[in-house]
């Protein structure tokens, strides 16, 4: 009874989030890809809000969060710090990313790289290199709902059969609505991830500690190391490793490919502005999983796996109708960051690779659902055939990404940069943070190995560019102090 | 031109309060309202980090440009 009862629940909410998803798309145009993969920039405040909202509470903070802090205590609170710090460099960035992209009809970044260097080519290696760094977040999505889903269904439903529902709802919206039907699932998810954080917040520390203070004051004084850094185990995640790692992904999070999409969805540039002013405050949400990890440490102590923190503390206390719930909301919080992240690679593939060709341009929408359609099934079948291949690939993905900084943003204000200093710029990062993470040191003498190769990669950009130098035109860069007149009304050419 | 945008190095506040003060705030004590210090720490700089966001829009003459234009 209590199995049918939650499972009945998610499955409610699954089902919404299809039809919400396809009636997202209803009175839009069928044509062009703007519509489908950047919204037809039309988003506002709000929508532009839970996008952003919904794409940065992942099931990371449903499960990853919490497992984190189990294990290691408050260096899981990175992600706050450098969520603040992203937000704070997309106050600037954003808009100008925004502005560039609107002027000449750009939908992602290795569009944007192909437009400033003139070369189709450069565009198609930024597109295939953020596809291989972002496949495994898809699985991450994909293997985090079905953590829920076994959990949620006490055991009913098996992980096999919940990576295949992860791969078929989100697919089911995605396809028909592109982003504009993941910013309203995004509506669905956030409420009921701030509902059910509220009831588990409450809940936990009454029914297991006799309230809040029971709970901080046990905390306090039997597990003190987990409250301050480096946290219980020795070295890796010490003051070195958060500082830095906060500052990469701060300044890697606005050329992210699939928070620029987020950002080019908008409907102008003071929408984004207002947007890093005031997302911030939803990341007060995240200290909720945090504390409960360390909760679990004494409910459910000598988990083998860190993940299950929180629903295998929660599974049997809640009643069936609430942890359904809590299921719904992480489901969902898998299910459109998993969206997002195939939209963008499909919108990547169909503009930067298979669409350059003269007789495959005009069916460049089409093409974006094949890729988004094709890279969710590459995502799920690796999940059931090798599902290590993307959890090894996983630890470089984002420190991989962050190689692009230069070749997206520097490139944009510095008008000498070459293809020659950003290619070998690129190469150098790319290499370096490939030999560290993979020869295991990453962290390297307590610092983020994505930081340490970013800035040899700038340190090279720089030098080549200075020896071969290019003379950009004024088209091809942004600017950080202007922005034209009107840009949101003015009409693009069809 | 848009007039300069130094109100922007509001947008340090965040960065400064996570990172660069955190060697003095990672510790228990004191410990306030049962929170400990660390903790507190971070949740006082999440509160913060939208009203540095505020304080370098107020002056920013793009941020300005836009309200004028609306209203």
């Amino acid at each position: 009874m209590r199995t049918a009862l939650s499972v009945g629940i998610v499955a409610v909410f699954l089902a919404a989030t299809v039809v919400l998803g396809l009636l997202a798309a209803r009175g839009r145009s069928r044509r062009g890809l703007a519509e489908w993969s950047v919204g037809g920039r039309s988003m506002g405040v709000a929508l532009t809000w839970v996008l952003m909202a919904g794409e940065t509470y992942t099931s990371f903070s449903y499960l990853g969060a919490a497992g984190w802090s189990y294990t290691h205590g408050i260096s899981a609170l990175y992600v706050v710090a450098y969520l603040a710090v992203g937000m704070a460099v997309s106050y600037v960035v954003a808009p100008m990313l925004w502005t560039y992209a609107r002027t000449h009809d750009l939908v992602n970044v290795s569009d944007m790289v192909a437009h400033r260097f003139r070369a189709p080519w450069l565009g198609a290696v930024v597109a295939v290199l953020a596809t291989v760094c972002m496949l495994p977040y898809i699985q991450l999505q994909i293997t985090g709902l079905g953590v829920v889903v076994t959990s949620v269904s006490y055991g009913a439903i098996g992980l096999g059969l919940a990576y295949l529902i992860a791969f078929v709802v989100s697919e089911a919206f995605v396809l028909a609505s592109g982003l504009r039907g993941s910013a309203w699932v995004s509506v669905l998810k956030d409420s009921l991830v701030v509902l059910t954080f509220g009831i588990v917040l409450v809940y936990v520390p009454v029914h297991f500690f006799g309230g809040f203070g029971g709970l901080l004051h046990k905390l306090t004084a039997q597990k003190a190391a987990w409250l301050t850094l480096p946290g219980p185990h020795t070295g890796v995640y010490g003051l070195g490793w958060f500082i830095s790692t906060a500052v990469l992904n701060g300044v890697v999070y606005p050329i992210f490919p699939t928070q620029v999409a987020g950002f080019l969805g908008a409907r102008g540039p003071q929408v984004l502005r207002r947007n890093a002013i005031i997302l911030p405050f939803y990341q007060v949400l995240l200290f909720v999983p945090v504390l409960l990890g360390m909760a679990a440490l004494f409910v459910v102590p000598n988990l083998g796996d860190s993940d299950l923190a929180l629903f295998a503390m929660i599974r049997d206390a809640l009643p069936a109708p609430v942890l359904g719930l809590v299921g719904a909301a992480g489901a969902l919080s898998s299910i459109v960051p998993m969206a997002v992240f195939m939209l963008t690679i499909g919108t990547l593939w169909s503009r930067s690779v298979l669409g350059l060709h003269p007789r495959t341009a005009p069916r460049q929408r089409q093409l974006a659902q094949l890729v988004t359609l094709l890279a969710g099934a590459l995502a799920l079948g690796m999940t059931y055939v090798f599902p290590n291949v993307l959890v090894r690939l996983s630890v470089v993905s984002y420190e991989g990404i962050a190689q692009l900084l230069p070749i997206v943003l520097i490139a944009l204000l510095w008008r000498r940069m070459s293809i020659a200093g950003a290619v070998a710029g690129l190469a150098v990062g790319l290499a370096l943070v490939s030999i560290m993470v993979f020869g295991g040191h990453d962290p390297w003498h307590g610092v983020n190995a994505g930081l340490i190769a970013l800035a040899a990669n700038i340190a090279v950009t720089v030098a080549v560019s200075a020896l071969r130098p290019a003379n950009a035109p004024d088209d091809r860069l942004a600017s950080l102090t202007e922005e034209p007149d009107h840009i949101e009304e003015t009409a693009l050419p069809q | 031109m848009s007039g300069n945008r130094k109100s922007l190095l509001w947008l340090l506040g965040p960065p400064t309060l996570y990172l660069v003060a955190l060697p003095f705030t990672n510790r228990l004590t004191p410990v306030l309202f049962g929170v400990p210090f660390s903790v507190l720490w971070l949740l006082f700089a999440t509160l913060c980090t939208p009203l540095f966001g505020w304080l370098a829009a107020r002056r920013d003459p793009l941020w300005t440009k836009h309200r004028r234009d609306r209203s």
